[in-house]
């Protein structure tokens, strides 16, 4: 079959009322298959034999929490955004002491109130 | 479909003996369905190693589900079903991971490897296949897939999708346009 003749026949097995059911067998006399490797059985087993029961929560634990870190670290990222565009617009500069809360004030208002005179 | 349909009796005493914890019964599953799986997981994804690695969670799936597994439908269907849910996940991580990391997701997706073929228009062939199902877009491939790949027909590719069959009919013809601009440009 060449090339034309695939292309073809793959545009064909989208006909709705296409009988598909000998596609895949055509396409595997074409080298066109797709299999797993020779011992895919043997892995399959042992990972479900050898590892027990933990296997399958510990794959699920591992999917749930690279789900909860996107959306954790996705949030803190805003949340740091947020928080230096309200610094900027109140204090008008992002410097250490407008994130200390100091740029107004004085050394001695400072000693006044911690000293509380 | 390709594979050998098998007696359902048969299927129904393997899945029993499975879930009795007779670990040859299951792994006869396996084998019967191993190749079944693995055209729709690199289908989809494409010959790249972490394909295997869905393929595995397929059969684990599968064992963990199996006492769920009621048998109103063939074991072949429902062992699809979870491979198409699998295959549909990946995709959409993978997506979600390289949109927020890169601009290379597809090209990252894209990433597959040609099996050792004897001559070189078979090996162009399957380069042929393999590029246009993964150009296409997943929603289109999948469909693909299963008409291309595995034969199924209208109302079989329906009841794996678990869509009505006048969404697989649309679909069907969207599939074939996008693939007819895919294959163009090849």
């Amino acid at each position: 079959m060449n090339t034309s003749e695939i292309k073809n026949l793959m545009i064909s097995s989208l006909n709705d009322d296409a009988d598909t059911i000998e596609v895949p067998g055509r396409l595997e006399k074409e080298g066109i298959s797709y299999n797993f490797s020779h011992n895919f059985g043997d892995k399959v087993l042992n990972k479900l034999f050898s590892a027990g029961l933990s296997i399958k929560r510990e794959v699920e634990f591992v999917k749930y929490m690279n789900f909860a870190f996107y959306r954790i670290a996705l949030t803190g990222v805003a949340a740091i955004v947020v928080l230096l565009i309200s610094i900027f617009i109140i204090e008008g500069s992002l410097s250490l002491n407008s994130f200390l809360g100091l740029s107004d004030n004085y050394d001695e208002s400072i000693v006044c109130l911690l000293t509380g005179n | 479909m390709i594979n050998k349909s098998y007696n359902v009796t048969e299927e129904k005493e393997l899945v029993k003996a499975s879930l009795s914890g007779d670990k040859k019964a299951f792994s006869e599953i396996v084998n019967r369905y191993q190749k079944m799986v693995a055209r729709t997981v690199k289908g989809m994804l494409g010959d790249s190693v972490f394909a295997e690695d869905i393929g595995q969670e397929v059969f684990i799936n599968l064992y963990y589900s199996l006492p769920g597994f009621r048998g109103e439908s063939k074991l072949s269907t429902y062992i699809q079903k979870i491979a198409v849910n699998l295959t549909l996940n990946e995709i959409k991580r993978r997506k979600r991971f390289f949109s927020m990391f890169s601009h290379k997701a597809n090209n990252e997706m894209h990433e597959f490897e040609i099996a050792d073929h004897d001559t070189e228009e078979r090996k162009e062939a399957s380069e042929i296949v393999t590029k246009a199902l993964l150009a296409m877009d997943p929603k289109f491939r999948i469909i693909l897939t299963m008409r291309m790949l595995q034969g199924y027909s209208t109302k079989e590719t329906a009841e794996i999708l678990e869509v009505p069959i006048g969404t697989v009919l649309s679909r069907l013809s969207r599939a074939q346009e996008q693939l007819r601009n895919i294959l163009i440009k090849m």
